[in-house]
């Protein structure tokens, strides 16, 4: 009964962590109806920026999440004006996301490597506090409470902005009806530039998170990580960035019950779940009915 | 009459001698011109992936053993009684064995490699060994130890720098009953190179009356072990081995060190190949009284019979790159002298003859990783592990390598039960 307690717990924490892997993603495909297959490789970026931040300048990596916002403006505003717009205009831009930002991040990886090399790069363990924190009795490192911490601030945070402001519902238009959205004159290119760029923020801070929850990261982590993130969204909702929590959740409780009972068949267990998932609910977990009449 | 007779036998001996300065010119230059150039040595390596780190390793020991026999001419060629320098083709797989399937063809069907050497470890050295049989090549197998490569005879596989997976545990498991240790729990990936050492390890303890209390395999790609160590724990084992690869040696011992639990013995492979990189990233407090299999340079062997001993290899790694070598730059370095050497004595550059070459080595070779010895089925035998404990230094920062088994290597006492950190 304990080892089940805490496999519920740890599944649960584990689960709000690979929310946030899947949030940006979701993100992107719900504004923009981009599938963003380079976002294993920002992850990775985030992970190295807090390996640097942390080994180099001697700082805290929590310090990476705020650069991770400042780098994601960066990066992803030229980003999205030099790719996106082109994408939309295109017949089929799903398949064209799907194509282009395969090469982005086989490039990232590339690059990462050329940078840092193919070894695996950790975090300080006491960065994060080196002791643990118990909840009914069960203990969990304080690494991943600071984990489920800032997983739940940037999901607070995203829910405030789709409900409390006038960009959020806007945003919320877009992702519900793309066309009577610019019909009824909301700036959608202001809109999806700024989910771009909160999606790519999105993956650079729980980049920072992954030498933690992961043992270290490394230029090759991205494209599982990508193929995760990617389950997790299908199991919750393509383009119902709340849908990821629920996707999230059933992944991590998914893993670490396998990983207590039948350890050898917890990779498994995002695939099987996403399989299951597509046969008798396609549009995932939180998604709305599709009537095909 | 008689000087009719004398002019015709000085005819024929005249003849005969023609024939025979014909023949021998026509074999000189067919000999001649069947000696290569150069030597095609192909491998692959792994730039990126999970086997990046290891196989970047080997490939640097190759290139470095390379370097040295082209300094000095080449390799002499018996077969063709000449030195002649080896040329190093390979391709980057990305620790992909999609891709080293298609490399590995290429290296023998298009560049028509001379020695046929795989890239690291038993994943990536699996897809060759069926490729090398089939085209009849020599495969030369660096670190490659997966047991299931060496279930028959066969003249196109050797094990040259790692003893078959199958043995490694040997000692472990002698040394876990030596200690009295009863209960033992095991973690092992789900691969042939630890699934074989897992399931030897289970079998030696049952053997010897312990029978291990846990015993899960987890996939090769896990990098979460916190739930699992509470799973383990629940057993209430008194030594707790790890079987895994360095990506989950190292998620493996971040998580116990997070975890706050603690076993009396911690035992994974890793920090014994590659510590450096095992101290960078799991740190030397969470290393500490860690077990492992210690392997050269970390042990040394100082009387070798064939180029470099342990201490010069490291003097000479060094000077040469910058940096100490580690393991799979010695297991590389010492694949490259093996084949100088199965070259050197194989009377005709076959690869039946280079064969035949390494088994008639076999035995009576040491090298820098110790006894060079395969068996029909290409396993290598020697080559040993013992078993070592890291132990702190007394300031705390580093940490010594202190073998603890066999008795007759021994340079320490275990520390057990391990110190609560």
């Amino acid at each position: 009964m304990e080892l089940l307690a805490y496999a519920v717990i740890g599944g649960i924490l584990y689960g709000i962590f690979f929310t946030l892997v899947g949030l940006g993603l979701n993100l992107l495909f719900g504004v923009m109806r981009i599938i963003n297959l380079a976002h294993g490789q920002f992850i990775v970026l985030g992970g190295y920026l807090a390996w640097t931040i942390s080994d180099r300048l001697g700082l805290n990596p929590l310090w990476s999440i705020p650069l991770s916002i400042l780098c994601a403006i960066v990066i992803g505003w030229p980003l999205y004006r030099a790719v996106v717009p082109r994408l939309q205009r295109s017949d089929d831009p799903e398949m064209l996301s799907f194509i282009l930002f395969f090469g982005i991040g086989q490039m990232l990886t590339a690059v990462t490597m050329l940078l840092f090399g193919a070894d695996q790069r950790s975090l300080p363990e006491d960065a994060l506090g080196s002791g643990s924190l118990g909840l009914f009795g069960q203990e969990f490192p304080d690494s991943w409470w600071w984990a489920a911490g800032v997983s739940l601030t940037a999901l607070a945070l995203l829910w405030l902005y789709f409900s409390r402001t006038r960009l959020g519902y806007a945003t919320r238009a877009v992702m519900s009806e793309r066309d009577e959205a610019i019909a009824t004159g909301i700036d959608v290119r202001r809109v999806s530039t700024i989910a771009f760029v909160a999606g790519l923020a999105l993956a650079g801070i729980a980049g920072a998170f992954v030498p933690y929850l992961l043992g270290s990261v490394s230029p090759d982590l991205g494209d599982g990580l990508t193929t995760t993130a990617f389950a997790i969204v299908i199991i919750g909702s393509l383009g119902n960035p709340l849908g990821t929590i629920v996707g999230g959740l059933v992944f991590g409780l998914g893993t670490m019950l396998m990983q207590t009972y039948y350890s050898s068949w917890s990779n498994v267990v995002p695939y099987a779940l996403l399989l299951i998932i597509v046969l008798i609910r396609p549009s995932g977990l939180l998604g709305k009915a599709v009537r095909l009449a | 009459m008689q000087a009719k007779r004398t002019r015709k036998t000085l005819k024929t001996t005249l003849k005969t001698v023609a024939a025979a300065l014909a023949c021998a010119t026509a074999s000189f230059a067919a000999h001649a011109a069947a000696a290569p150039g150069e030597i095609k040595i192909g491998t692959l390596y792994a730039s990126s992936g999970p086997f990046a780190v290891a196989s970047l390793g080997q490939f640097e020991g190759l290139k470095f053993w390379a370097n040295n026999v082209n300094k000095n001419g080449g390799i002499f060629v018996k077969a063709y009684n000449k030195k002649i320098p080896v040329k190093i083709v390979a391709y980057d797989d990305q620790s992909s064995t999609a891709t080293a399937t298609t490399l590995y063809n290429q290296l023998i069907t298009q560049d028509k490699v001379d020695v046929l050497m795989a890239d690291f470890g038993s994943v990536l050295t699996s897809v060759a060994v069926p490729l090398a049989a089939e085209h009849k090549m020599l495969l030369i197998d660096p670190t490659g130890s997966g047991a299931n490569f060496f279930t028959q005879k066969t003249n196109y596989l050797a094990d040259v720098s790692i003893p078959a997976s199958t043995v490694w545990p040997v000692p472990l498991a002698q040394f876990l009953l030596k200690q009295g240790i009863k209960r033992v729990a095991i973690i092992y990936d789900a691969n042939d190179f630890d699934a074989s050492q897992a399931e030897t390890m289970k079998t030696e303890l049952t053997k010897g009356g312990a029978a291990p209390v846990f015993y899960k395999s987890v996939p090769t790609t896990e990098s979460n072990y916190n739930v699992l160590l509470h799973t383990a724990k629940a057993a209430n084992p008194q030594a707790l081995l790890e079987f895994g690869y360095p990506p989950n040696d190292i998620a493996f011992l971040r998580s116990l060190s997070q975890s706050n639990l603690h076993f009396d013995m911690t035992f994974t492979i890793f920090p014994g190949q590659l510590l450096t990189l095992l101290k960078k990233n799991v740190g030397v407090k969470s290393l500490a009284y860690t077990y492992t299999y210690p392997t050269p340079p970390l042990v040394k062997y100082d009387k070798v019979t064939y180029g470099m001993n342990t201490a010069d290899f490291v003097s000479a790694f060094n000077a040469a790159e910058k940096k100490d070598p580690n393991f799979l730059d010695a297991s590389g370095y010492n694949a490259g002298i093996v084949v100088q050497k199965m070259i050197e004595d194989a009377p005709k550059f076959t690869q039946e003859d280079f064969h035949q070459a390494l088994m008639d080595m076999s035995d009576k070779t040491t090298t820098l990783l110790g006894l060079f010895k395969i068996n029909e089925n290409g396993a290598q035998l020697g080559q040993s592990l013992p078993v070592a404990q890291l132990v702190p230094n007394a300031k705390g920062d580093d940490l010594n390598i202190s073998v603890v088994y066999p008795d007759d290597h021994a340079t320490g006492k275990p520390v057990f039960p391990a110190p609560k950190q």
